[in-house]
């Protein structure tokens, strides 16, 4: 597996012709952008002065009518512009860097993990309205099946006037890899929000009593059981596949990346949700691809993301299993 | 017409409290039929590692038989759980001092089969092991409800006994001193 410092040296040597020439577009995008912006600023400006006139006052209601179609075309207008920026940075910067770190993966920067599969993990139990996804990889490491792509996945939700919005269940990177564990049975790990919470009697009391999961399975780990709940149809099973080891690399992992990690043990394949809460692999059509921080925001979550397979031994393959 | 309301409280109260410590109870039963039935995985490879190493380890045989001879007893029925428990270890630490063993042989280190059976061991040791670990997990919770208040009334009253969890014994921590194992 490449370490970060050899791929943040490949984005800067073998990338760079492309970034510069990426960077010519963005520039001109951002200048366009900028006087459409003040275009628009403009026409609504004038359109809200006529608005208020016409009704002598300002109502609070009216504006919210007024702000939240503008903020809706405001994006509509941002996605349609930076379309094709986005489509030639995925193709001459991500896709790049995904096989400089594995030449067999593949990269689909419009396609994602299907619905069914997201439903099947059993990590979030919610009625989905709304799923979206892109930047797809998929291949194998070390032997180990792995495909991730981003999910922004909703649920619609009304509020007291009737309106409806959309709240998200997930947003951040779903990853599916096969596991080096023969099992039959499921396993569900999600971040301990009742013990954090309530503390451990009352939390605890509540997570036995969680009645849209299975049994709660408590673990031996007293570091593992304050940030994680796991759930399992199996008692043994889910310490068979939680070994101490285990316990300690899914920690590790959590530490890394800093976010809310959700796992499945379940169809002998591992699901992995990393709570990022935005869209990845975007470019920003207002910072910089040469600054230093933009870079490392790609190739450290790539990376992270395809050196699990490592970081958590699963290309250890169990004699049973070969 | 309060008293009916009391009375109820307390019906309920009663019922729940028993309903719970005999969950408890059947559920580290229920874990400990799990963990007889990898007990038994690890039991049915023996003969055949046996059959296998015997005719190369000349020095060992004595191990070998009483491997054997443990087995035949795990194998008897009507054995207490905690006899179970206790031959599980002796087995466990039997075995283990085979597989140091077969090191010293480069015949048996290099025969598909050994190898084999040796890696079919591992895996069944770690699961061995995740049956312990949910067995003790399921026995510390009924002691807990047996011995806090107030389940504890409810569960003198039903004459609910202690259980015991599966000890790591010294012996099996310490790395195995084969040397001392064959030549006593």
């Amino acid at each position: 597996m490449k370490t970060i410092s050899q791929l943040t040296d490949f984005y800067y040597n073998t990338l760079y012709p492309q970034i510069l020439e990426l960077e010519k577009e963005r520039k001109a995008l951002k200048e366009r952008m900028i006087k459409f912006a003040i275009f628009i600023g403009a026409v609504a400006f004038i359109l809200f002065y006529f608005l208020t006139d016409k009704l002598h006052r300002i109502d609070s209601f009216v504006l919210v009518l007024f702000i939240i179609p503008l903020l809706g075309l405001a994006s509509f207008i941002y996605k349609f512009m930076t379309k094709d920026y986005a489509s030639s940075f995925k193709l001459q910067i991500i896709e790049p860097l995904i096989k400089e770190i594995d030449e067999n993966l593949r990269y689909n920067p419009t396609y994602k993990i299907d619905q069914q599969t997201f439903i099947n993990s059993e990590i979030f139990k919610e009625k989905i309205d709304r799923y979206n996804g892109n930047d797809y990889v998929t291949g194998s490491i070390d032997g180990v099946q792995i495909s991730f792509s981003d999910l922004h996945v909703e649920k619609e939700e009304k509020d007291s006037k009737g309106r409806s919005n959309y709240r998200t269940i997930f947003q951040g990177l779903f990853i599916v890899t096969s596991f080096n564990k023969y099992f039959s049975n499921s396993t569900i790990i999600l971040p301990d929000s009742a013990q954090s919470l309530f503390g451990s009697l009352i939390g605890g009391w509540l997570q036995s009593n969680n009645f849209s999961r299975s049994q709660l399975v408590k673990m031996d780990d007293p570091e593992f059981e304050k940030e994680f709940v796991v759930y399992g149809t199996d008692q043994i099973e889910a310490r068979y596949i939680l070994s101490h080891s285990m316990m300690q690399r899914i920690l590790e992992l959590k530490k890394k990346t800093a976010k809310p990690i959700y796992l499945s043990f379940k169809d002998e394949q591992m699901n992995l949700a990393v709570a990022y809460d935005k869209d990845l692999f975007e470019p920003s059509v207002f910072s910089s691809l040469l600054e230093y921080k933009v870079a490392m925001e790609y190739i450290k979550t790539l990376q992270l993301t395809l050196s699990l397979v490592t970081e958590l031994k699963l290309n250890e393959k169990l004699w049973s299993k070969r | 017409m309060t008293l009916f309301i009391i009375l109820g409280v307390i019906a309920l109260v009663i019922v729940l409290m028993y309903n719970s410590l005999i969950g408890k109870k059947n559920q580290v039963e229920n874990i400990f039929a799990g963990v007889d039935a990898v007990l038994k995985k690890r039991y049915d490879l023996i003969p055949n590692l046996i059959a296998s190493v015997s005719k190369y380890m000349e020095f060992e045989k004595s191990t070998l038989e009483k491997v054997t001879q443990l087995r035949s007893e795990a194998n008897k029925p009507n054995l207490s759980d905690n006899e179970k428990v206790k031959l599980d270890s002796q087995i466990s630490s039997a075995l283990g001092s085979i597989m140091v063993a077969v090191e010293n042989y480069p015949e048996l280190k290099s025969n598909e089969n050994v190898m084999n059976l040796q890696h079919n061991l591992t895996e069944i040791e770690s699961q061995i092991s995740a049956a312990r670990r949910a067995y003790n997990q399921a026995v510390t919770d009924y002691n807990n409800a047996r011995e806090m208040f107030p389940t504890n009334f409810m569960a003198s009253l039903m004459n609910l006994q202690r259980k015991d969890v599966f000890v790591i014994n010294e012996d099996e921590r310490k790395n195995v001193d084969v040397k001392g194992l064959f030549h006593t």
